[in-house]
């Protein structure tokens, strides 16, 4: 138990909310809002474990938002050309790994600092992409909307293989000798390099995976509606990476478990409902957000030296 | 502390004055044209002068963003400071009834405190800038979006208000004199006290410092305070030249800051850099984005050439090293 404090002190926090609204407010447990408001935070969570990933292997990637607007547009551009959604994913899904590949050679390769190099591909792609689209919405074809699911059944399907997906994330970085790898090289890069492990290789394919969890987001959120916003994703990757590292991911590499990085999503997303349903004005989310970062890091702060 | 790379004429704040220069000139001879014996276009004085109107407040950010990158740190919470201290100065005026000068001063303590907590939360608690900042990013942008419930818009200010914002001071729009006087204070401080230079020394090896018998956690504690009392003037500026105070004031700005600040030559992991460079980083991007404009390139262009600078400007100081660290020197 006590290996997971960390992320059953999120839980804890997450259940105690849902247990005041519980109380107060009853009527917050219904399945149709519930399941809608969850839904639209697929797209956050998927994003936010290839964050994860990338902040344990001690890199970071402020580029995903825009990776994630890139991608959207691509499978907004393919689905409206009546391409199958199958194909638009795979199309969506290598964008963004093409994307994270770049990134990954910088870093990797050039061995620049992740957060400048990311800095500035975030900027290059948003840029790129307004230079493009202009701004310009991207009508989806009836059949592609939630895969051409009604509604209900459509958010169901996204929140059970948004669920797979990270029961798999997590299974792989933990029983996977490549995830092991990612932990190995966030911890000691050197070390690891001398047990045998490529601290480049290890790099390079965690961005890579970022890119290709960003363009499975981007489809997730462009199936949600019929317009495509070529502005989605602005301000993702420090959503993505608040969620990391509420959960328990620490920035210095090398810690941190993916089902952790879910309950720090809930825990930042049920903020802003629970606000609502308690009546308290809805302006407060984002400075309530931030105090629960800070409490995070604090928390984390203050960890090491009472063991 | 010479370096064998920065000993060599190839210096990074000579290249990009090149780049600086080269770029003014080509937007000078492309950008402008002259009919009937009237100037129109970029090489207008007042195309000049709104470039350095609107490079102020990202000028003031990036400036004070220096000392903090040199001490190995980053500062991602400056934009949202700068937010919270236009709605507190909007808020001290119209709902208090302060004489402006006040509700300034009050903005600018404002920031203080905020870039107080960041440097609580950093040197005392020891935790990463990165993420503390990333917390009071969305604390303070949330604090200002609570004070105005996300729609106040603070507006009427008065004529001596604005004059800071729309108007000139001796030839010069008048912010353009702050960012002067901030930057020369910087450079100061930076480059000729042993205060400022402790700021490198701290960056290059932080237990180092430590045991040279710098007081490192007070020094960091500096650099980011200064930088929340500066985000905050800079927001009473930005509402002065908008005359109006919004939430959203300053978003983003973090980010344009740092790029300026790194593509001025200040490592990202801290140690070296310098004030000059970053004065020339916010002068070829604000540049950029004001030719571009004039030579009716979309102004998308400025963001991706911006981009592409910063990761050639990074490629090139990271061969420089390798290559200096080739010859043994």
């Amino acid at each position: 138990m006590k290996r997971y404090a960390r992320e059953l002190s999120v839980l804890g926090a997450l259940v105690l909310i849902l247990a005041v609204l519980a109380v107060a407010a009853p009527s917050f447990f219904q399945l149709d809002p519930l399941r809608s408001h969850f839904t639209r935070e697929v797209p956050t969570l998927l994003v936010a474990c290839g964050a994860a990933l990338v902040i344990i292997c001690r890199q970071i990637d402020i580029s995903v938002g825009s990776q994630f607007g890139v991608c959207g547009v691509v499978t907004g551009l393919l689905a409206g050309a009546h391409v199958p959604l199958p194909l638009c994913a795979l199309a969506s899904i290598a964008a963004g790994a093409a994307m994270g590949a770049i990134n990954g050679a910088l870093v990797a390769g050039l061995r620049l600092p992740s957060i400048v190099v990311t800095l500035a591909t975030m900027v290059i792609w948003r840029e790129g992409l307004r230079l493009a689209q202009q701004g310009q919405f991207i009508n989806l074809p009836a059949d592609a909307v939630w895969f051409g699911l009604p509604l209900a059944t459509g958010q169901t399907v996204e929140l059970v293989a948004a669920l797979g997906i990270l029961a798999a994330l997590t299974w792989a970085s933990t029983r996977l000798t490549a995830g092991r790898y990612i932990y190995a090289v966030g911890s000691d890069a050197e070390a690891a390099r001398l047990a045998g492990i490529s601290p480049t290789r290890v790099t390079f394919g965690v961005f890579v995976l970022m890119g290709a969890l960003a363009g499975l987001a981007a489809l997730a959120n462009a199936v949600q509606s019929p317009q495509v916003d070529p502005k989605s994703g602005t301000g993702l990757e420090l959503k993505a990476i608040a969620a990391a590292v509420v959960g328990g991911v620490a920035v210095t590499g090398g810690r941190g478990r993916l089902w952790g990085v879910l309950c720090g999503l809930l825990l930042l997303v049920t903020i802003n409902p629970a606000l609502t349903y308690l009546h308290v004005a809805a302006y407060w989310e984002k400075a309530i957000q931030g105090a629960i970062i800070l409490l995070a890091v604090v928390a984390d702060g203050w960890r090491p030296r009472s063991a | 502390m010479k370096t064998g790379w920065k000993s060599l004429p190839l210096r990074h704040e000579t290249l990009l004055l090149l780049v600086l220069v080269a770029e003014w000139l080509i937007f000078y001879f492309t950008g402008t044209t002259v009919k009937r014996g009237h100037t129109f276009g970029f090489g207008t004085f007042d195309s000049q002068f709104d470039i350095l109107r609107h490079s102020a407040e990202i000028g003031l950010l990036a400036l004070v963003m220096t000392p903090v990158v040199l001490t190995g740190g980053i500062d991602l919470s400056v934009g949202s400071t700068l937010g919270l201290g236009a709605i507190v100065f909007g808020l001290l005026w119209q709902s208090v009834g302060l004489p402006p000068w006040l509700a300034a001063i009050g903005a600018i303590g404002l920031g203080g405190l905020a870039g107080g907590l960041n440097a609580t939360l950093i040197t005392r608690l020891r935790l990463p800038p990165l993420i503390v900042t990333l917390g009071t990013f969305s604390l303070y942008r949330g604090l200002a979006e609570a004070i105005t419930q996300g729609s106040i818009t603070y507006t009427g200010f008065p004529a001596s208000v604005l004059a800071l914002g729309q108007g000139r001071l001796l030839a010069l729009p008048t912010q353009v004199w702050v960012l002067v006087l901030v930057a020369v204070g910087a450079w100061l401080l930076v480059h000729r006290t042993t205060l400022g230079r402790s700021f490198r020394a701290i960056g290059l090896a932080p237990e180092g410092a430590r045991y040279a018998g710098l007081p490192v956690e007070r020094r960091v504690a500096l650099a980011y305070i200064l930088a929340g009392l500066i985000a905050g003037l800079a927001g009473v500026i930005y509402t002065a030249r908008l005359g109006q105070a919004r939430a959203d004031a300053g978003t983003g700005y973090e980010l344009a800051a740092i790029t300026a600040v790194v593509l001025g030559g200040t490592s990202i992991f801290g140690g070296t850099g310098s004030i000059h460079g970053t004065l020339l980083g916010v002068a070829a991007i604000a540049v950029l984005n004001n030719g571009l404009i004039h030579t009716g390139i979309p102004r998308e262009w400025a963001g991706i050439l911006t981009g592409a600078l910063l990761l050639i400007a990074l490629t090139a100081s990271a061969a420089a090293k390798a290559l200096a660290k080739r010859r043994g020197m």
